[in-house]
């Protein structure tokens, strides 16, 4: 069976996409069949960092959902050379990135069960052994269903109050949806404090473990979400972290 | 309000909102999810067709609902799409002329015996004269003519308010379904002078058998069957509004009447396969009662030649041997249904 693993963050700017994108190729590399799906309906973007475009982008997530292809259709490979020589395998179900189109879906609406079942189905059809949702910030319907489905939670915050209250709402809300597995990560933390003390206190102000926590990176920035850093920069403290978050959610 | 009443009234909020995606996650989800893909494919049977109306339909829907004593739901398919009741009606009207006349003068009308042949059959019961049950058309033809009221308008409201009551919502009747069955129901009009010919109705055959043929083509999706199996499986209370759709004494007399009778003439191999309280309807609907837990409502309109839903009662038989629904299961405690309504949260 599939594992689900949701990556949230209450607000925007941490780093979500570019961690969904990494993780997945991580867990990809050790030979694992996975996919990542942009559940950001509203903004998406995580299809950049795998080099898709509007252009090689012929179904998406909403033509699934307006019942114009099935969603191993929207489902493109974009394993990256190095981790298919692994035996691993990275599928991507981008979001329109059309103005109409996301217009539509926001007038429309859609059915949750249409895309709870979409999930389902694509577990199946590509025989994942994990599927990460990138999510959009916030709580809206597409967010606590990948929420409520997950089997492990990875809520995303920045070192500030803004962030703080956000993170806990989000944890009442995974609370009480009964998600069995939730860690908090910590990202863009400022260089001149120390990482395991900013852990410990959010560990404890949340009651709920910190499995990485990540510097600002200029090299991430520099990078411009052009491609997958985890990849480009192998040795890097970031790339390090990360492997321990992966340890974390993937067995 | 008070900070704690205050609080209450957040959670309740909250709780509101993450319902349905907590239900969307639950392993039932999952369950009724394989249950739709497996039988989705099935296109034995076939649509009603005895008025142009009901052939129209699309034969392909197909939903699933089920609604619990303490309101949750969860549930697949074309759970919006609305069809006629049509038999589905019957232990319901029948419930509101036990509240109108009591148990004995509706049993000195209509008796509580399977009769073994077509829902249609022209055939009362010898000795007393009585149509056999209330879930044929005899029986509820005669039913329909115990509802009280002044006039058939008052009567159409009662029917009405009493469905307001299961399903928590306006219902109303198809106004060209139900010409449709007033113009063909000549055979109805057949069995209602024979109940007349044995003094079991009274005169006003046409006010009787229009009040039939209205409460047949009322409209209703499977989401409102699911609540109004819950609603009877909740001793009469509807789970979501809390509104007595029956007084709780009739209960046993619907669901014991249900039990024998609601599935036309596979009655019997129903009750020994499936063992639960349903009726189902020519339109496609199946309502099923697992007393004090759920209700279930099935919609698929294409029909076995007794005019049950094909894909309704395999998902009926699936559901109850599945979570151990029968009646006289008497092993088990549910526990596998209780614990399927949440995710088990690992440590």
């Amino acid at each position: 069976m599939a594992k689900i693993i949701s990556i949230h963050s209450f607000r925007g700017g941490t780093g979500k996409s570019n961690m969904t994108a990494n993780l997945s190729v991580m867990a990809a590399s050790q030979g694992k069949r996975v996919a990542i799906i942009d559940t950001d309906i509203q903004s998406p973007g995580i299809h950049v960092l795998f080099g898709l475009d509007e252009d090689s982008m012929a179904l998406t997530l909403n033509d699934y959902l307006w019942d114009r292809c099935t969603i191993a259709e929207a489902a493109y490979d974009v394993t990256p050379a190095s981790v298919a020589a692994k035996g691993g395998k990275v599928h991507l179900i981008p979001c329109s990135i059309k103005a109409g189109e996301i217009a539509r879906i926001l007038n429309e609406g859609y059915s949750v069960m249409l895309l709870n079942d979409g999930l389902r189905k694509l577990c199946q059809e590509l025989a994942l052994d994990y599927l990460f949702i990138d999510t959009h910030p916030g709580l809206n319907k597409e967010t606590l269903l990948s929420i409520a489905i997950s089997d492990s939670l990875i809520i995303i915050l920045r070192p500030d109050r803004q962030d703080f209250q956000g993170t806990a709402v989000t944890l009442q809300v995974a609370n009480r949806l009964d998600t069995p597995k939730t860690n908090l990560v910590v990202n863009k933390v400022l260089t001149k404090y120390d990482r395991e003390a900013v852990r410990e206190q959010v560990a404890e102000k949340f009651q709920t473990p910190v499995i990485g926590v990540f510097p600002v990176s200029e090299e991430m920035i520099e990078l411009g979400s052009k491609e997958l850093f985890t990849l480009t920069f192998p040795d890097h403290p970031y790339t390090t972290e990360l492997r321990g978050v992966a340890r974390h959610v993937v067995t | 309000m008070n900070d704690s009443q205050n609080q209450q009234a957040l959670d309740a909020q909250l709780d509101s909102l993450i319902q349905p995606f907590k239900a969307v996650a639950s392993p039932l989800q999952e369950f009724l999810s394989d249950l739709y893909i497996k039988y989705k494919p099935l296109t034995e049977g076939k649509v009603a067709d005895y008025i142009p109306e009901l052939a129209k339909v699309d034969p392909d829907l197909f939903a699933i609902s089920v609604v619990t004593v303490d309101g949750k739901v969860i549930e697949v398919g074309d759970i919006d799409q609305l069809f006629t009741i049509q038999s589905a009606s019957k232990p319901f009207v029948h419930g509101l002329t036990l509240e109108d006349c009591g148990r004995d003068f509706v049993l000195s009308r209509v008796g509580v015996e399977p009769t073994g042949e077509a829902f249609n059959a022209i055939v009362l019961d010898e000795s007393s004269g009585r149509p056999y049950n209330p879930m044929v058309n005899a029986g509820a033809i005669a039913t329909a003519g115990l509802v009280k009221g002044d006039d058939p308008t008052a009567k159409l409201n009662r029917v009405m308010e009493m469905f307001r009551n299961y399903c928590g919502r306006d219902l109303y009747v198809d106004m060209s379904v139900y010409t449709s069955e007033r113009s063909t129901g000549h055979r109805n009009r057949a069995i209602a002078h024979l109940m007349l010919n044995f003094g079991m109705v009274d005169q006003n055959l046409d006010d009787m058998l229009d009040l039939y043929f209205k409460q047949c083509s009322v409209m209703v999706n499977c989401h409102d069957l699911g609540v109004m199996a819950a609603t009877l499986a909740n001793n009469g209370r509807n789970p979501m509004t809390n509104a007595r759709a029956l007084d709780s004494q009739y209960i046993k007399d619907v669901l014991s009447v249900m039990y024998t009778c609601g599935m036309y003439d596979y009655s019997g191999e129903w009750s020994y396969r499936v063992g639960l309280p349903a009726k189902s309807g020519v339109g496609g609907g199946i309502v099923a009662v697992v007393p004090k837990l759920l209700g279930i409502g099935v919609f698929s309109p294409r029909l076995d030649s007794r005019g049950n839903s094909v894909r309704g009662v395999k998902v009926c038989e699936e559901l109850s041997s599945h979570f151990g629904f029968h009646s006289f299961d008497l092993h088990d405690d549910h526990s596998k249904f209780l614990s399927s309504l949440t995710r088990t949260r690992s440590t």
